[in-house]
């Protein structure tokens, strides 16, 4: 079988990352993708301090590190000065669930609207992990988080980002993970293919320290993440056209996704919680096959 | 008994002592431990704690709370004040009482996260649009974290205005052996709170009426614009004029009220050390350490930051012809010392690599 990622490094070794960062290496398969005619904007997120300091630092790429609530903004007003250069740079905002789902919504939306030819990604690891694993909306149902501790783990379903871009019609979106880097890449690739108007990608990331998981099941949980259909991997095009690019077979039982992380030790305490993740999960994923069957149809309009 | 607690944890022992019934708050380095407390703590106690999805989203659900019954605090540090500045702004205008804890760090901008820093002390005055005063107390220890967050409480209910306990990484998330019994105090004694006359009194100007709550059986209008006395909207001139002379007066007219300093003078003394914060322990080392050499200085660790004290100012200057002012910032309180010193010369120590600054650079200076 070909390899279908690239070899091309424009991550050097030597990361600031925690052993085991789903973010370090998400960044890393992105940009053998993209390529080094890039410019990468973060907001306050992990990868700020990720890149480490000269002459540790980590990337190959200019770096706009920016205020927590303005990457995509920060990101179209690059692109804007490069096209009216010559130059179709690709301008990658890169930020965490928090400035994605929670404080940098606003311009997010506002990029989106807007159509902005940039490259979205959020690497998401469910929570604010820089400063200390808050909950964030990103956080789902029955986790353990500095925010959501003890007897009160977060008692709400993690926000439907996708849906929210879905709903702003940009030609591309989709989510992806690192345990799967042929479908990430291929994923890049298509977002690449789509410039001239924004593209959104969707990581999940696994976080060692705030999932609570041994480093070396990093990989391993990302992938249950996908097998056990909490994290489908699927696609949308004009916000309408969705395609599921992996089905699990067989699927894996939730437990098994939920068990191997210590930020859901409340499910074992709470055997609700487990059959509330199972009905979400399986409604989700009911849903996706809707939208994807919808897709195939013949467009009608 | 002695515990090893930091700042931040005596800022949320003394909010929950103090009656705080309200927090909203949003991660950031270094207040973040406050929030964490509080989201663990305060439903414990019957009160309601919100993370926000930005310092936008938390500043706004305080002042909501606070106008329909709650205590409110907010923590963030120097990049949450700037997403704080429109709703400070609402808060002065609407006199709602919030306490407000900055743990400042190292800026501008991102900064230095978990460095330590006092570059807000100006920020936090002029943080608004419009230059209208606020009141800031700045804790030099863990103790006077503890205390000068109780009375930030008493006074942002008595002037019905934003109060800003202003602290430092240091201070915040620094572990230091404390006696237990230092930490406590009277309760804050419940709000007082008006359903006849009017929500808002301009006459006197020095004045503060009792805060109108939604629900008590008034129709409260609350509004961030120009209002008269019933909160309605007005344009109308003496009016306006009579709203914003009582928003400075109500704080100005009342400075020696709020005046806190800890002033150790030494009689005949020609050198005075003026600090704050955190700055106020290298303050006593060297005031300590000069005397130990014969050599006669006073020392003023200011507590109340904003207004400037300068009732205590004025009586820790007679006599003296130098002063000096070590800060962790460019010099932002020397130029309030600069401003009532008179002839006097005044040398600012200032550190802006993110450590502290020494007892021996404060002697350095006096020497």
């Amino acid at each position: 079988m070909r390899w279908a990622v690239p070899e091309a490094e424009f991550v050097d070794p030597g990361t600031l990352g925690c052993q085991g960062c789903g973010g370090a290496l998400s960044m890393r398969l992105v940009l053998k993708e993209v390529g080094d005619d890039a410019i990468a904007v973060l907001p306050a997120c992990c990868w700020s301090i990720i890149d480490g300091p000269w002459p540790t630092h980590a990337l190959r790429i200019p770096v706009f590190h920016t205020a927590f609530e303005t990457a995509a903004v920060v990101a179209a007003g690059i692109k804007a000065a490069k096209r009216r250069q010559g130059r179709d740079t690709t301008v990658i905002a890169w930020a965490g669930d928090g400035g994605t789902f929670d404080i940098g919504l606003q311009a997010l939306s506002g990029a989106a609207e807007r159509n902005e030819d940039i490259l979205y990604v959020c690497y998401d690891n469910e929570a604010y992990m820089n400063t200390g694993i808050q909950r964030s909306s990103a956080t789902p149902r029955g986790t353990w988080t500095t925010t959501t501790p003890d007897e009160n783990p977060e008692p709400r379903i993690k926000k439907d980002i996708m849906g929210i871009i879905a709903a702003h019609r940009i030609p591309y979106a989709a989510t992806a993970t690192a345990a799967y880097p042929e479908d990430l890449a291929r994923k890049v690739r298509t977002a690449m293919e789509a410039r001239g108007g924004m593209r959104f990608l969707h990581i999940l990331a696994a976080c060692p320290p705030g999932w609570k998981v041994a480093a070396d099941q990093a990989i391993e949980v990302m992938r249950r993440a996908v097998r056990s259909r909490v994290f489908p991997l699927y696609e949308v095009r004009d916000g309408r056209h969705y395609t599921i690019t992996y089905r699990p077979e067989p699927v894996l039982p939730i437990e098994e996704y939920l068990g191997l992380q210590g930020r859901f030790a409340p499910f074992g305490a709470d055997p609700a919680l487990v059959a509330a993740a199972r009905r979400e999960v399986d409604d989700r994923w009911a849903w996706l096959e809707e939208q994807h069957e919808r897709s195939l149809q013949p467009a009608t309009t | 008994m002695r515990e090893f607690i930091d700042g931040n944890t005596a800022i949320v022992r003394a909010a929950l002592d103090a009656g705080c019934t309200f927090f909203a708050g949003y991660p950031i380095t270094p207040a973040s431990s406050i929030l964490m407390a509080m989201m663990r703590q305060l439903p414990r106690v019957g009160g309601v704690a919100i993370q926000g999805e930005d310092e936008i989203a938390s500043i706004g659900m305080c002042i909501g709370a606070t106008l329909a019954g709650a205590r409110a605090m907010t923590a963030t540090s120097g990049p949450g004040i700037s997403l704080y500045s429109e709703n400070i702004g609402l808060a002065i205008m609407g006199e709602v009482p919030l306490v407000i804890v900055d743990v400042q760090r190292l800026g501008p901008s991102t900064g230095g996260a978990t460095t330590v820093s006092q570059g807000d002390v100006q920020f936090v005055r002029w943080g608004t649009a419009g230059g209208f005063p606020i009141i800031a107390l700045a804790p030099s220890t863990v103790p006077e974290a503890y205390h000068l967050t109780v009375r930030a409480f008493e006074l942002a209910e008595r002037f019905r205005c934003p109060v800003f306990v202003l602290t430092d990484k240091e201070l915040g998330t620094t572990l230091t052996t404390v006696d237990s019994e230092a930490l406590v105090a009277e309760p804050v004694a419940a709000r007082v709170t008006g359903a006849a006359g009017t929500p808002y009194r301009y006459q006197p100007a020095a004045a503060v009426a009792p805060l109108h709550e939604f629900g008590r059986g008034t129709t409260v209008r609350f509004t961030g614009s120009t209002h008269d006395e019933a909160g309605f909207i007005t344009k109308t001139l003496p009016t306006v004029d009579a709203l914003n002379r009582h928003l400075i007066d109500k704080i100005e007219a009342n400075r020696v009220e709020i005046e806190l300093v800890d002033a150790d003078l030494q009689p005949g003394a020609k050198t005075l050390v003026v600090g704050y914060g955190i700055t106020g322990g290298a303050v006593r080392a060297a005031v300590a350490a000069a005397r130990g050499a014969g050599e006669p200085i006073s020392g003023l660790v200011v507590q109340s930051l904003w207004p400037v004290p300068e009732s205590a100012l004025a009586v820790a200057l007679d006599g003296v012809e130098r002063v000096i002012v070590p800060e962790l910032n460019p010099g932002l309180y020397r130029r309030e010392i600069e401003r009532i010193a008179g002839n006097r010369t005044v040398i600012g120590v200032e550190r802006l690599d993110g450590e502290l600054l020494s007892p021996q650079q404060i002697r350095e200076a006096a020497a």
